[in-house]
């Protein structure tokens, strides 16, 4: 079997249509995420919105195929490098940890879109997060994707579990906290990878953090994700403390937000 | 068929015909027996799904390009949407001349829980008529704004099965939900 799947050729069967990057940024309407659009005014996504059920269902739907992106990323991981060469054994069981709680999301989700009425491929699927999956260093694989990507998916699983209270709806609430604990621990997994396998190479541990800065600040599009009331996903302090976040870290994600925010058209 | 007239003619930012939309909403008012001219404006600068009445008569309606867009290709036409979104409004005007809509708030007026008892019965009745679907998502639509209950499903369930409810029965459908 062949090491580094390019993203191009992720099996999907033809319910699935993908999206790339430029496709999706080219867009002169302003590029989609969170469930909205970067040329929609920012509000915090909740059910008073008119259209805050739809959004909800097409962050769902975005949450869905993250999940199987996740699932094939951790996947990799486990195969595309050589214990002792590359990587240690231990990552390669968190990597097969994480495969088996991602598999449980998908299967989750799958349930969550039939309870909110959304067709499997209802939406175009992006590749972003597959395509940090397939960096072919680990220690920049890892911190693209569980730093920056799983930590966004902290924001976003605590941004729907909130829409689910508000909601009184007792499925999605409970289903996003048990999936956000699992989130939680991946990024932690990143966390203690990259410090362990940088700890004497500080020139790689810089590299790694600026393939993260590179990869949340795709999804910082006019600070889409951030702390001001009306972000439409809330940047989430706490848990990103427990994933082993540094308050500098969080402050410097909430910052691109805010800069993000600035800069984006009025 | 009914006169179609699409505003813009043509578009700089979606791949969209205007011919081809004018097919769509004229066959949804033909098979609605909708036979007047019909007026639409696309606001193709907005992805979002975003659509309202101008004018009852003359029939005038204005939309986001994003309700006319198929979800899986970003920025292209979307035939299924297109049908759902026009029949929605289509269905509305129809309820307001009717007769049986004369004590309705103003689309400005109604309430979320309001619009989205009624919007169940226009799909309902659509979906019928073989123009839009996708019950579940509408289910979801009405949960959010009237609990996540048996009453509200049951209250769902006849609002979508009816034929011919006036704005007096949707209120109480769904007063009553929200009071149970």
């Amino acid at each position: 079997m062949r090491k580094i799947f390019p993203a191009e050729e992720l099996a999907r069967d033809a319910r699935f249509i993908r999206q790339t990057n430029e496709q999706r940024l080219s867009d002169p309407r302003g590029a989609r995420v969170g469930g909205g659009n970067t040329s929609e005014q920012l509000a915090k996504l909740t059910p008073e919105l008119a259209n805050g059920p739809d959004r909800a269902r097409a962050l769902m739907h975005g949450i869905f195929v993250g999940e199987i992106q996740a699932l094939e990323g951790a996947g990799r991981t486990c195969w595309d490098f050589e214990v002792g060469e590359d990587v240690p054994f231990e990552l390669k069981l968190d990597m097969a940890r994480q495969c088996w709680d991602e598999a449980r999301h998908c299967e989750i989700s799958v349930s969550l879109a039939d309870h909110m009425g959304t067709e499997l491929g209802e939406f175009a699927e992006n590749g972003l997060l597959y395509e940090a999956a397939c960096n072919p260093d680990p220690v920049l694989r890892l911190t693209g994707v569980n730093r920056a990507l799983e930590g966004l998916a902290i924001d976003v699983f605590n941004t729907m579990k909130e829409f689910g209270n508000l909601a009184g709806d007792p499925v999605l609430e409970f289903c996003e906290d048990w999936m956000l604990a699992d989130e939680v621990t991946h990024v932690k997994m990143g966390s203690d990878w990259l410090r362990r396998l940088t700890e004497n190479d500080k020139e790689r541990l810089d590299k790694a953090l600026e393939f993260q800065k590179v990869v949340d600040r795709l999804f910082s599009f006019n600070g889409f994700r951030g702390e001001d009331d009306d972000s439409p996903i809330q940047l989430t302090r706490r848990f990103r403390e427990l994933a082993g976040f540094s308050d500098d870290e969080i402050d410097e994600i909430a910052d691109m937000s805010r800069e993000a925010r600035a800069e984006a058209p009025s | 068929m009914p006169e179609v007239s699409v505003t813009p003619e043509s578009f700089e930012m979606v791949f969209y015909d205007a011919a081809v939309i004018g097919e769509v909403v004229a066959e949804v008012a033909e098979r609605l027996g909708l036979e007047e001219a019909i007026g639409l404006e696309i606001d193709e600068q907005s992805p979002l799904g975003r659509s309202k009445i101008v004018s009852y008569d003359p029939i005038q309606l204005w939309v986001d390009g994003g309700a006319l867009e198929n979800t899986q290709r970003p920025r292209q036409f979307g035939k299924a949407r297109s049908r759902d979104t026009i029949g929605r409004l289509l269905i509305r005007i129809m309820d307001r001349r009717s007769g049986r809509f004369d004590d309705a708030p103003t689309d400005e007026e109604l309430e979320l829980s309001q619009f989205s008892a009624w919007d169940v019965h226009c799909v309902g009745r659509l979906e019928r008529l073989g123009i839009g679907g996708q019950q579940k998502r509408r289910q979801y639509q009405f949960r959010n704004r009237h609990g996540f209950t048996d009453v509200a499903d049951e209250a769902f369930n006849q609002l979508w099965d009816s034929s011919e409810l006036s704005w007096t029965e949707i209120e109480r459908i769904s007063e009553e939900c929200r009071s149970s």
